[in-house]
């Protein structure tokens, strides 16, 4: 395998630059597959049948603190990849768990306004309107549960490995799952939440 | 007993039970087959386990041909019924069973693998890559789309059959009038194939952009490569919308939420609206690849360059935007307003105009070329009329004033046949016989190959055309019977006729690869029709690593530059080359995707846990495993050369 | 230690908590639905394009070509997805 001294760790074989290629390319699908659910969340958003709308369920308090929470972790994410670009795999790994952490506690407050939902009236089988929200809402969730499994067990292989060109660039891989995970976060807070809250 | 209840067919009949035996002694026939023969180690290492492109290309090629007949089957039994006036060969339910596995399983599970087979064997080879860019996701995608098939095709004889149309509009779909598990079937069979698609599509992207042969620009790469990576881009971004209408299908059959009901808010033209965000792109999907095919094989049999390859470019890179603008013409009649359906009239009729520019290409090439008829460029001759035929009726059909009068007739019917059969099933059928020698070192029989194409496109005109006086006449599709008063008969008689020819003319291409395989010569060169890309310039059948040194390329025709123009495509010495190792993963994680939407179509909760975590198991165990694939010695590559005779 | 925190993408999250603020006058302050609607497009945008462009480091590599390709591509279709399926599914019945 050619590695090239040259580019960062996470670039330095031809396979890796085709997986991080190759990964931008999924996301393109990651974005189609949310514009689908917000097609369909905005078409029966006012379809509540006899269950309540947004504005009757939505809190505040719980939003500002996923929204703050998912912000911070895709901030520290990218200060992993800059700490590992530098070669301190110990800063990284660092910014790594607080990431990890960041995301279970997310994780943890939407659970918690899951039941909220539930306990307001606002279940899965409900109206169109609710079910699309879970839909949606549980699609992001899932995606996060996802990626703290997955992050875990990166954060496994550079502690048992080090830091090598394929443990670099699933680091690097992960991150940019991470990032889009919070995108796709800030339109759900702006025109689920936001828009239902107006 | 009350527990296996569930899996008995609730409309049997004594076909369906025939089918059962039949399914059954298949199976222990090839169980004892391989035991008897001592295959199984074979099977496991040369196939279930390999990551190899050509490979995977032939087992796609192989389920593409077992669902052809499938369908096939399915296509003979609906024009048998529709025959004669007041028949009762099939009953309603069976004739909407029917005709709702012979979509699914022709769009999804025949025209797909047909156009996976050729897109696996060819695209690597053509632009000069040892394999795609993610192997062992190749082969992942690959047992998804199987296992997918598999599910669906299991159907009819365990628990029900689908019936509510390939399109399975709700609220006919729903669980208020679809009672049996069928359209879970439905559901969960296209959402595991469909992950494979979208796999194969990432896979195919990032193999085409990143892994050219030096020197081989995006300008420069041939036709087929090219319709190949639209196609996959269409399939990234148009697979997604499919999963998600499927997951809210899903849950409304089995969690009771409302999305697609008519009740509590749900709205059920959205699963309508999302089938054809989809759906639409999906035609592209399929009828690109098989453009990509027909400018290769006009090409090469007229002997001379692609005329127009920079608008052959153009005109897909065009199909591919306006193939996700126009969805909504395929439910004209669905009450949106005037104003919706002229927009979507416009885009509709603009999509033409490229694919207007790509048949004027194709005769322009043809023009002052030195045409040789083979079997493929028959195929290829006898595609443009017909499709012609079938893409100007698409016109008509564009209109959305005059598509009150076409919606759901036979006419419509008659057009999308028009259109794919002579789009794709040609296209698929000309590459099989073009391709053939470079797969397995032997041609097909020209003579036999040429009356089956005969055969088959003669049956196409007499199968279709009278579909759309019928339809004009006002027959309706998906009905399982008409009066003897409507006067329908004997255009549906046609019909019926014409099916029998495909039926005949399949059958002669069965025959063609059983002779060819008995008596056709061993002894062709490895460029057999004298072609002019990449794939052509290694041996037949390719060795593993496809290109013992990789290929330089300096045009759009880089092989024919080396046959005719002194152009040197091998440069420098043998070096040792890398290769992904065979994984049984891919395979494994199939079978477990398979026993996850079985439970799934049951609502068998505890096996769908177990099965879940089997699949990240499988995900995890990826991620962990050390594979850094294996290297293929200077020496050994010498031999084979040397035994291929290079 | 000051290493650990670039300029970029310490002031990048700066931006995107002040853009999350401007995002939630929406909720604070009464203002016309239009209005509320053009701020959260506009916050929302920027912010998405903050994240590809300072962390994701999009354009970085040789690939960039292809990746924004890859993005506007779909970007371009989910749009049309999105007010496709209301113009066919709600306002086109008005």
């Amino acid at each position: 395998m050619k590695i090239d001294n040259s580019l960062p760790l996470e670039y330095s074989t031809g396979q890796n630059q085709i997986n991080i290629l190759g990964f931008w390319i999924f996301i393109g699908a990651e974005i189609m597959l949310f514009g689908t659910l917000f097609a369909a969340y905005f078409t029966l958003v006012d379809r509540t049948g006899n269950g309540p709308t947004g504005a009757d369920i939505f809190e505040i308090a719980p939003l500002l603190i996923e929204t703050f929470v998912l912000l911070t972790s895709s901030f520290t994410i990218g200060l992993a990849i800059h700490a590992m670009r530098l070669g301190k795999q110990k800063a990284m790994m660092t910014f790594f768990g607080i990431t990890l952490l960041l995301g279970l506690v997310f994780l943890s407050v939407e659970i918690f306004e899951f039941n909220h939902f539930y306990h307001v009236g606002a279940g899965l089988q409900t109206s169109a309107f609710t079910a699309i929200l879970l839909t949606t809402l549980g699609t992001h969730g899932a995606h996060v549960t996802f990626g703290l499994f997955w992050g875990l067990s990166i954060v496994l292989q550079v502690r048992k490995r080090g830091l090598t060109p394929e443990t670099a660039n699933k680091s690097f891989i992960f991150s940019l799952y991470w990032h889009f995970l919070d995108v796709v976060w800030i339109f759900i807070f702006s025109f689920i939440y936001l828009k239902g809250l107006m | 007993m009350d527990y296996f209840d569930r899996f008995a067919v609730p409309h049997p009949s004594p076909a369906i039970y025939v089918s059962m035996v039949a399914i059954g002694l298949t199976v222990i026939a090839i169980i004892a087959g391989l035991t008897y023969f001592k295959k199984w180690g074979y099977l496991w290492r040369e196939w279930l386990t390999t990551v190899d492109h050509k490979r995977i290309g032939i087992m796609y090629l192989i389920s593409a041909l077992l669902m052809l007949f499938r369908g096939g089957a399915d296509a003979i039994m609906m024009r048998a019924q529709l025959a004669v006036p007041e028949n009762t060969l099939l009953d309603a339910q069976h004739y909407n069973e029917i005709f709702t596995t012979h979509g699914i399983v022709m769009i999804i599970f025949m025209a797909m693998p047909f156009i996976m087979a050729f897109m696996n064997f060819v695209v690597p080879l053509q632009i000069g890559a040892r394999d795609v860019a993610f192997p062992r996701l190749n082969a992942l995608s690959f047992w998804l789309f199987f296992m997918g098939a598999m599910l669906l095709n299991i159907s009819f004889v365990v628990g029900g059959s689908p019936d509510a149309g390939w399109t399975s509009y709700f609220p006919l779909a729903g669980n208020e009038f679809s009672e049996s598990v069928g359209t879970n079937y439905y559901m969960l069979a296209l959402q595991i194939a469909g992950l494979g698609t979208l796999m194969t599509g990432i896979n195919f992207i990032t193999t085409i952009l990143k892994m050219r042969a030096p020197g081989m620009t995006l300008m420069k790469m041939p036709m087929f490569t090219w319709s190949a990576l639209v196609t996959n881009a269409i399939i990234v971004f148009a697979f997604p919308v499919l999963t998600v209408a499927l997951l809210m299908g899903t849950m409304d059959r089995l969690f009771a939420t409302n999305f697609f009901t008519t009740a509590n808010g749900g709205m059920d033209m959205l699963w309508a609206n999302f089938f054809w965000v989809w759906g639409h792109p999906e035609v592209y999907i399929l009828i690109l690849p098989a453009f990509g095919i027909y400018s290769e094989i006009i090409s090469t049999f007229s002997r001379r360059n692609l005329y127009g390859y920079k608008s052959m470019v153009g005109s897909m890179v065009i199909i591919s935007l306006l193939s996700f603008l126009v969805w909504t013409h395929h439910f004209f009649t669905m009450g949106q307003g005037a104003l919706t359906n002229s927009i979507f009239s416009i885009t509709t009729m603009a999509i033409a105009v490229p694919t207007g520019v790509k048949i004027f290409n194709w005769l322009f090439t043809l023009w002052k070329g030195k045409i040789v008829i083979t079997t493929p460029m028959l195929y290829s001759l006898l595609f443009i009329p017909i499709f012609t035929i079938g893409g100007v009726t698409g016109v008509m059909l564009g209109m959305s004033a005059a598509d009150y009068q076409y919606h759901n007739t036979m006419f419509l019917v008659a057009h999308f046949h028009m259109v794919i059969i002579p789009g794709v099933v040609f296209a698929m059928l000309a590459a099989l016989h073009y391709y053939w020698p470079k797969m397995f070192g032997f041609k097909l029989n020209e003579k036999i190959g040429k009356v089956g194409a005969w055969v088959i496109s003669m049956s196409t005109l007499l199968a279709f055309m009278p579909m759309f006086f019928s339809g004009l006449d006002g027959q309706a599709r998906r009905m399982y019977t008409y009066s003897e008063s409507t006067g329908f008969g004997f255009l549906n008689m046609l019909s019926f006729i014409g099916a029998i020819g495909f039926a005949i003319g399949f059958c002669l291409i069965v025959y063609n690869i059983y002779y060819s395989t008995r008596y056709a010569s061993r002894d062709i060169s490895s460029d057999p029709w004298d072609a002019r890309s990449l794939e052509w310039a290694t041996h037949s059948p390719v060795p593993e690593y496809n290109f013992a040194i990789t290929p330089q390329v300096n045009s759009a025709e880089a092989f024919w530059d080396a046959k005719k123009h002194g152009h040197e495509l091998f440069t420098g010495e043998y070096e040792k080359i890398h290769m992904p190792n065979n994984s049984g993963v891919p395979f494994i994680m199939g079978c477990i995707f398979f026993a996850w939407g079985f439970s799934f179509i049951f609502g068998m909760w505890i096996p769908v846990i177990i099965s879940t975590i089997g699949i990240f198991a499988c995900m995890a165990l990826r991620s962990f495993e050390k594979d850094h694939g294996r290297y293929i010695s200077v020496n050994e590559i010498k031999k084979t050369e040397t035994s291929r005779g290079a | 230690m000051s290493e650990l925190f670039p300029r970029k993408q310490v002031m990048g999250f700066v931006f995107s908590l002040i853009l999350t603020a401007v995002a939630l006058l929406v909720y604070f302050l009464d203002m016309p639905f239009t209005t509320g609607m053009t701020v959260l497009l506009i916050t929302a945008f920027i912010q998405a394009a903050l994240q590809l462009v300072v962390f994701m480091h999009a354009g970085e590599t040789g690939d960039r070509g292809s990746i924004y390709t890859n993005l506007y591509y779909a970007i371009f279709i989910a749009l049309v997805t999105v007010f496709g399926t209301l113009l066919t599914m709600i306002w086109g019945y008005i």
